[in-house]
């Protein structure tokens, strides 16, 4: 059976289709704004773990994460960034760092957790180290920071 | 200290849809997740059940009892929605409850109905991108309904009333609170000017609210003044929303589920509850809110299972998953130790430590005027009525982790 018909983009006949880009805020920034932004943040992130401020790293490259359309080349970078530090935190230290993180950079970091998982061996992604942090963030931002994760629309 | 009276109404515990008292909470109107809407007089400390609603014929999604007209509107998966009156059979003289179909005029469930505070008028949401707003027409003897459509976009899951019979709140599943304009001409009076907006023509749209992480807005309420918004959404947040020149929007995130239902009990002050199965209070003002504790104490003993409560709580950091349910999944997993279900009793095998043993659905006012509630009703799936004093609120510390955080405020 001919089954091309189940390709066709039926939403463009409906006049009250609800657009992805009516479900949420767009950046205001730029995409090569964006980008830019990001390769900056990559570069104080090394600084930070040189020096062993992890937190301070963490907190850096969750502020502004990108989101949205047009950005994958930024969003990849950041989440690159992102996992560089979990991989360089002491399973001991997450809970004190993931505590001290605000709410709403908790619900970002629990993004890029539930991002890595969703990748697997992408880069050097690693499901016990995102595991790891996971159980941490949820004992220090409990479920709401999971249900949070999984409806926010804007994906990092 | 008076515990939270907790009543079960039938044998089986069924789920409950909706809930409504009447005017001297007497009697309530419920539906057990059925076609059918059931009326229970009080007698002492138990429910009867006195008299069934049979019209819809499917689910019946909500109830509410007009106090002072003493006339109940429900409404239904089946696209209807009845006005149910007392009058005497002519029969017997008995008072029954007579039914009277409003023309909808949607296409899809009704999810939600709210009587307006002058009970001239009610709003019913639904899934078809619109909310009926119904008022009685003398000339035809039928209630009409005008819809409010735009900007609508998915799903309306609650409305309620602003105190002027004029403006209407409403959450809905595109993820907005709005306050609407309800004005219909041959019933209200122009109202004044209020926070809100100083011209009102039907389907003025006065406010409009995201939600903070994109979830469908579950419920919204006008605070007793009408001058305040909350509403609660599956991004397991609250927030309270000032309007006007300088529009604050205060965004409570919570650590525990997201909540289903919330009930103002005075202008700083309300009650939400969802799929954490417990009440939590917030209190706050113009200059900021916050989650002040729960009316569901961890360490009252309730129902004669506080040996089982007490030997479960308090030791996992995720609150409420460390259940019985929980507890023996992780033994089957990781000790390989099965629990045959049911050797143990059933009921203690999966209780939870709140006195709802599911998710509230419904959270309303039971008791005390408007901006002075002294006790509130609470019924979800479980199928429990709970009657909670406003006033028992335990701190938050004790339940776990279920700490509510100011988020940043969004000006």
């Amino acid at each position: 059976m001919d089954g091309s018909f189940r390709k066709i983009d039926i939403d463009q006949y409906d006049e009250d289709v609800l657009l992805e880009s009516e479900l949420y805020e767009p950046d205001s920034r730029d995409p090569a704004q964006v980008l830019s932004d990001a390769k900056q943040k990559a570069a104080t992130v090394r600084q930070s773990l040189a020096r062993g401020d992890t937190a301070g790293a963490l907190a850096a490259v969750l502020d502004g994460a990108p989101y949205g359309p047009n950005v994958e080349e930024a969003k990849n970078l950041n989440l690159q960034t992102v996992v560089s530090i979990l991989n360089s935190t002491k399973a001991t230290e997450i809970l004190n760092i993931v505590r001290v993180l605000s709410p709403d950079a908790q619900d970002t970091l629990m993004k890029y957790l539930y991002k890595g998982m969703a990748l697997p061996g992408w880069g050097d992604v690693s499901g016990s180290v995102l595991l790891g942090w996971h159980e941490k963030l949820t004992e220090a931002a409990g479920t709401g920071c999971i249900v949070r994760a999984m409806t926010d629309r804007r994906l990092v | 200290m008076a515990p939270p009276e907790l009543y079960a109404l039938g044998q089986n515990p069924t789920a409950i849809s909706s809930h409504a008292f009447n005017a001297n909470r007497t009697e309530v109107a419920v539906s057990l997740n059925s076609n059918d809407a059931t009326i229970w007089e009080r007698q002492g400390h138990e429910w009867k059940q006195t008299e069934t609603l049979a019209e819809h014929d499917k689910l019946i999604t909500s109830i509410d009892w007009a106090p002072n007209s003493n006339r109940i509107v429900t409404c239904a998966q089946d696209r209807n929605a009845y006005v149910w009156q007392q009058s005497p059979d002519p029969q017997t003289g008995r008072m029954i409850w007579k039914p009277t179909l409003v023309l909808l005029r949607i296409n899809r469930a009704a999810t939600h109905v709210r009587w307006s505070p002058n009970e001239d008028k009610f709003a019913v949401a639904s899934g078809a991108r619109a909310i009926a707003i119904c008022s009685f027409d003398p000339e035809g003897d039928w209630w009409v309904s005008r819809l409010l459509k735009k900007p609508i976009r998915s799903t309306v899951l609650s409305v309620d009333w602003h105190p002027n019979n004029v403006l209407l709140a409403a959450g809905s599943a595109d993820m907005k609170a709005r306050v609407f304009s309800a004005y219909i001409k041959d019933v209200d009076k122009r109202p004044g000017p209020c926070v809100w907006g100083d011209k009102f023509p039907f389907n003025t749209i006065c406010a409009e609210y995201t939600s903070h992480a994109g979830g469908w807005v579950h419920s919204v309420g006008f605070s007793p003044s009408g001058d305040v918004l909350a509403f609660a959404s599956h991004d397991s947040s609250v927030s309270i929303a000032y309007p006007g020149a300088d529009s604050i929007v205060y965004t409570i995130k919570l650590t525990s589920l997201p909540l289903l239902t919330l009930a103002w009990t005075s202008e700083n002050s309300l009650i939400a509850a969802g799929h954490d199965c417990q009440p939590l209070v917030f209190s706050g003002s113009h200059d900021g809110w916050e989650l002040s504790g729960t009316l569901d104490d961890p360490n009252a003993n309730k129902t004669g299972s506080g040996a089982a409560r007490a030997g479960l709580g308090g030791a996992s950091p995720v609150g409420r998953l460390n259940s019985a349910a929980f507890n023996t999944f992780r033994n089957a997993d990781s000790r390989g130790i099965s629990n045959v279900p049911g050797s143990s009793g059933p009921s203690a095998e999966s209780e939870l430590f709140t006195v709802h043993q599911n998710t509230i659905t419904s959270v309303r006012a039971y008791e005390g005027a408007p901006g002075d509630v002294a006790r509130v009703s609470t019924s979800g799936v479980d199928g429990k009525l709970v009657v909670w004093d406003v006033a028992q609120v335990s701190p938050i510390s004790v339940t776990s982790n279920i700490v509510g955080r100011l988020a940043g405020v969004r000006i």
